[in-house]
């Protein structure tokens, strides 16, 4: 049961031999005993997890601070992950367990969540976790000026100590996501005294109730973190109840891409992230090596129109660009059959995804010249179309360096709409800053990894445009959106929520504001003595369970 | 002499200076908006935008901005990064000694390689040694140091396993990146040392030489060689910025610390207090080795030191 | 050939037949090689038209990272791009930077070497002085101020490049001025009652010529590695037509599955270094007022 559910739901692909999933079928579903929260029965018994070792992991670019309330980076979240734990766990089904807290409870008004806390747990300092130790994380995170973390928190107002193990906290307005931002690790609990001690340095000097301790950080080189021997408080969706299995684990930032395989691939390193699609099928086929694959969820990979451009504010020309950019042979093409593309906004894996958006566009080169021939565009001599004298151009923005080959889908899609006379000038730069608060451009690509669909809120309501500090790309301004994304945020019943975030999805694509081009895969290769790599619902690593055989 | 020196350290001290301003203003005239791109779309109300641009003093007119950093720096105050939120200057010494060994082993890399096959060349000229030598030389300048280094490390890394592919802590670790940085400037100095060589040896002093009984070798090495040398240090002098830029390239090919990539990183994400530092360093290491170089031209060619 | 200039004492061979002895040897075939190497990339960058099979824009998904075969003969990319077509095409960008760069950097740099060295004194001092400071800037950053300054094109990249040798070209020049200055021959036509500027036309200019010359030919062909380097880092200019270094520089990944992609554009480069070098020797030898019994 619990194995189908994290298929389809998790999508965690092992691009090995059956052999190899057979193997990691059984470790994911663990040798230990599971804790009561976790529904499936116990598994059959395998070889328990080899103790001890250092593993060396490759990350491609370096977070910018560990102090989890104050980083916007995802790769900061793969490193702090390990050395904090969250109030509460999502699972591959979008469902949540208890982790810290052992019980929560919602207000019927829905602004008030009331959590237990577990009355076991130490910080890597020493010092208690208790419920002033969350109320001091909260005031921390509010304070600091930035980071996902306050974003995830959404209204929050304050926090409230009810007694030493049970928290309150207070929001402003009902917030559907904030159970999904807690089980982050943005909003994972740091030591107060840490905080404290460590003042505005605290991001080089994490602490937190963790599996994995911090060490040290050498900048551009390492951050190492060893076991911490007292954890016993993992979360449900891990096997392992004790500590890590492993004695370390290091993170190099190496960001050339040969440099970070090769180094695998020579045994210098024992498992690297973000596998180039060219170089997933030669490690396939190399029986020492295994590619796990998991996809991030959020908002797709997709292509933002914006709105306020003079010529593709017009449906009719946005809707042709549509049908003619032929996304299956630019995925294929450039991915080789290791990223899915994208039909919708958000991804497959999230709450409310619209399934019937699927095979709904399909390119059709005629209509897409009957459109603009419709909107009073004429092919002028030189195969661009015009109309008044001013050529049609489509000013693509994207950021350098290039990042999943998204310089490369630039490229195709500027070829792919000379067919219908549209001519895309490339604007591929490392300041996307400007030309987006300017508004000198006309399509933008962007992904966003979040677990909830109320990711959408902060990309299509008006007023978040990013002139004002927000992502609303297409500067996207729809009273009736609005109220939906609204409605989503605020609505608990499941069924109303996921109705909401379908219309917007359908209206993303009806109204062409956006073309959706790819669900990214997060990518680790490591030789099969890895073994116990899991990820989260975010496509996130989780070393715990991680141990090499000999 | 003594004066000249004085003169020569009090010009650079000024080089410095100016290079500080120049960065500041290019920095400041760059556009985007550090705030907005720090935030990353993360901002949650306009106000938490003004506060952070308020935070980091960047509502403050230009001058203002531009004489706090500088009383900042006189006093020792490099700033916080605004990515980390380290202070600057700690961040920056903890990647100076790998970027300088990297630069140290590049530079030896050039001249010994350089000179040894611009005289090789010389000596032989248009014979089969020449020939060879001076392909060798182009095969530095031939090809981008980015993939030269990725050559070098999918054959001796990766394929042999002879040095590591990534990393910055044994000296092994600077093989592949050194050779891969030092070939380029090698492929210049052969050509320096052999042209101007083979230039000085048809010099009428030479001739004297020669007619005065000197053994050939000692033509060659005592004054031929001597006297190529003022290009080759120039050529030094001048490789050293590039080195220090190429560091860039290299210490991000070989996942190597260094201030390169802290300085690559810095600009992208318009850091510019660690900007700010690392051209500071940078100019102080480029001016005490020009200053070297200046010295050691009045050692090596006695014109000069007459001239100055 | 080789075993006469070995044999004998060098500078004999100079003196007496200047450039004379190795005329029909193996250094001539080189220079014929070269000459034919630089005219046909030449032809490539004006009519590439005429040369390549494909369009170099033409994305056939069907024949996606195919190795080197009949009908592509040096392979295909991972857009299916014809890589000897884009090699044809990539010519043109490829010739510009390198030109254009050397043309703005050295003229620039030149002058301002030449004069400083030969005026001396304080104005010697002040714009040495803001070399210096140029040279300080790492040129990552240059590139990028620029970049932004003018919005990412051709032209920029060409002045970023230009701007990072400015410098070099400036003291190489300069260094060899200061040294020809106090040679015995323009003391001499200084002590007969020549002008400064005369002077400077007349002898020291030819005679510091050479290895600025030297540097400025080397510098073609580095100018497109520079570009490369720049693309390395994200900075450089993304077109519907790559030039060489762009294509090295983005296909690198690709080494280790489709080594050719960016295999034959780096030999294109290397081919054109050391072409354009052969030449420029050849040049040099020309040039030098003692060989061309001036």
């Amino acid at each position: 049961m619990k194995r189908q559910r994290f298929i389809k739901w998790a999508t965690y692909v092992s691009l090995t031999t059956a052999l190899t999933l057979v193997l990691a079928g059984c470790a994911a579903k663990g040798g230990e005993a599971t804790s009561s929260t976790d529904s499936s029965a116990a598994a059959p018994a395998v070889a328990k997890p080899v103790e001890g070792g250092e593993l060396t992991y490759a990350l491609a670019t370096s977070p910018d601070t560990l102090d989890p309330g104050a980083s916007g980076f995802a790769v900061s979240h793969r490193v702090f992950r390990n050395i904090t734990d969250s109030l509460v766990v999502q699972l591959q089904d979008g469902s949540f367990q208890p982790w810290l807290a052992t019980e929560w409870t919602k207000s019927e008004d829905g602004k008030t969540y009331t959590f237990k806390l577990r009355q076991d747990v130490k910080f890597q300092d020493g010092t208690p976790f208790n419920a002033a130790a969350v109320k001091a994380n909260f005031d921390h995170i509010t304070t600091s000026a930035r980071g996902q973390a306050k974003s995830l928190i959404g209204p929050f107002e304050s926090a409230e100590v009810v007694d030493d193990y049970t928290i309150k906290l207070i929001l402003s307005q009902p917030f559907e996501p904030f159970l999904s931002g807690l089980s982050s690790a943005f909003l994972g609990i740091s030591s107060p005294q840490a905080i404290q001690q460590y003042g505005d340095q605290y991001g080089k000097h994490p602490v937190g109730t963790g599996p994995f301790k911090f060490v040290s950080w050498t900048e551009n080189d390492e951050i190492a973190l060893e076991k911490n021997p007292d954890y016993n408080w993992g979360p449900p969706t891990a096997d392992n109840r004790g500590p890590s299995h492993l004695d370390k684990l290091t993170f190099k930032i190496v960001p050339e891409e040969a440099t970070r395989i090769g180094s695998v691939q020579s045994g210098q390193l024992l498992a690297a992230e973000a596998v180039p699609p060219q170089n997933i099928a030669a490690l396939k086929n190399d029986p020492q090596f295994q590619v796990d694959q998991a996809i991030t969820n959020g908002t797709a990979f997709s292509l933002y129109f914006n709105l306020k451009s003079d010529i593709w504010s017009d449906i009719k020309a946005r809707q042709a660009v549509q049908l003619a950019v032929d996304v299956d042979t630019i995925v294929k093409t450039l991915y080789l059959g290791t990223y899915d593309r994208a039909w919708s906004s958000i991804t497959p894996g999230l709450l409310g995804y619209d399934a019937s958006l699927e095979n709904k566009i399909k390119p059709d080169l005629d209509k897409a010249n009957q459109l603009l021939d419709e909107a009073g565009w004429k092919k002028g001599a030189d195969g661009i179309r015009e109309k008044d004298g001013k050529k049609l151009i489509l000013r693509y923005l994207d950021g350098s360096p290039n990042r999943e080959k998204r310089n490369d889908i630039a490229a195709i899609v500027q070829q792919q709409l000379k067919a219908i006379g549209v001519n895309v000038t490339l604007n591929i730069t490392k300041d996307t800053s400007t030309p987006l608060k300017e508004g000198n451009f006309d399509l933008f690509g962007n992904s966003q990894v979040k677990a909830d669909p109320d990711v959408m809120r902060s990309i299509f309501q008006s007023g978040k445009e990013y002139a004002n500090g927000g992502t609303n790309w297409s500067n996207l301004s729809d009273p009736e959106i609005d109220k939906l994304l609204d409605l989503g945020s605020e609505e608990s019943d499941l069924e109303k929520r996921k109705e909401a975030y379908t219309k917007i999805q359908q209206y993303l694509i009806d109204h062409a504001v956006i073309l959706p081009i790819y669900v990214f895969p997060y990518t680790v290769a490591h030789p099969k003595t890895v073994e116990g790599l899991k990820f989260d619902l975010l496509g996130y690593p989780q070393f715990y369970d991680v141990s090499i055989h000999k | 002499m003594a004066g000249t020196i004085v003169t020569r350290l009090l010009t650079s001290l000024l080089v410095v200076a100016g290079s500080s301003m120049l960065v500041f203003l290019i920095m400041y005239v760059l556009p985007g908006d550090p705030v907005l791109q720090m935030l990353d779309g993360n901002a949650t109300s306009p106000e938490a935008i003004a506060d952070l641009r308020h935070q980091l003093g960047l509502d403050q007119p230009f001058y203002e901005q531009f004489s706090r950093y500088f009383i900042h720096l006189l006093q020792g105050d490099f700033g916080h990064s605004r990515i980390t939120q380290d202070p600057v200057l700690p961040k920056i010494l903890e990647q100076v000694p790998a970027t300088l060994a990297l630069t140290f082993v590049s530079a030896a890399v050039s001249i010994v390689v350089g000179i040894l096959l611009g005289v090789l060349s010389a000596i032989h000229r248009n014979g089969i040694i020449d020939v060879l030598a001076r392909f060798v030389g182009l095969f530095g300048i031939s090809m981008p140091s980015f993939w030269t280094g990725i050559l070098l490390l999918l054959l001796f890394s990766i394929k042999l396993g002879w040095f590591p592919a990534m990393g910055s802590g044994s000296w092994k670790t600077l093989v592949l990146p050194g050779i891969a940085l030092g070939l380029v400037g090698a492929g210049f100095i052969v050509r320096m040392v052999r042209n101007t060589m083979l230039e000085i040896i048809s010099e009428p002093f030479i001739l004297t030489l020669r007619a005065k009984g000197l053994a050939e070798r000692a033509v060659m090495y005592r004054h031929a060689l001597r006297n190529s040398l003022i290009p080759a240090l120039t050529m030094i002098g001048v490789m050293i910025g590039e080195l220090l830029s190429g560091t860039v390239v290299i210490e991000t090919v070989f996942a190597r610390q260094g201030i390169g990539r802290i300085l690559a990183d810095a600009i992208m994400a318009k850091d510019i207090p660690v900007v700010q530092g690392v051209v500071f360093f940078t100019a102080i290491i480029y001016v005490s080795v020009n200053v070297l170089v200046d010295i050691s031209y009045s050692l090596v060619d006695p014109r000069i030191r007459r001239s100055t | 050939m080789k075993d006469a200039t070995a044999l004998k004492p060098l500078w004999k061979s100079e003196r007496k037949r200047p450039a004379r002895s190795w005329h029909l040897g193996a250094s001539d075939l080189f220079l014929y090689a070269a000459e034919l190497v630089v005219l046909f990339l030449i032809v490539c960058a004006i009519v590439p038209g005429w040369v390549a099979p494909y369009s170099p824009t033409m994305m056939d998904a069907a024949q996606l990272l195919q190795p080197p075969s009949v009908k592509h003969l040096l392979g295909t990319d991972y857009f299916g791009r014809d890589v000897f077509s884009l090699i044809v095409y990539g010519s043109r960008d490829s010739l510009l930077i390198g030109l254009a760069s050397v043309i703005v950097g050295g003229l620039t740099g030149g002058i301002l070497g030449a004069f400083s060295g030969y005026i001396g004194g304080w104005i010697d001092q002040v714009i040495m002085r803001i070399i210096e400071v140029l040279m300080t800037i790492p040129g990552i950053l240059l590139a990028l101020a620029i970049a932004a300054a003018i919005g990412p094109s051709l032209i920029n990249v060409v002045l970023a490049i230009a701007a990072g040798t400015i410098p070099r070209y400036a003291r190489v020049m300069r260094s060899q001025v200061l040294s020809v200055k106090n040679r015995a021959f323009v003391t001499a036509s200084r002590s007969i009652g020549s002008t400064g500027f005369r002077i400077f036309r007349k002898h020291v200019l030819p005679n510091s010529l050479a290895p600025f010359l030297v540097m400025a030919t080397i510098g073609i062909g580095t100018s497109i590695l520079t570009g490369s380097g720049l693309s390395f880092l994200g900075l450089g200019v993304i077109k519907e037509i790559p030039d060489w270094g762009t294509v090295l520089a983005q296909g690198r990944g690709y080494l280790t599955v489709a080594w050719w992609i960016c295999t034959f554009p780096g030999l294109a480069i290397a081919l054109f270094v050391l072409a354009i070098n052969i030449i420029g020797d050849r040049l040099r030898d020309k040039l030098d007022p003692r060989k061309s019994g001036a």
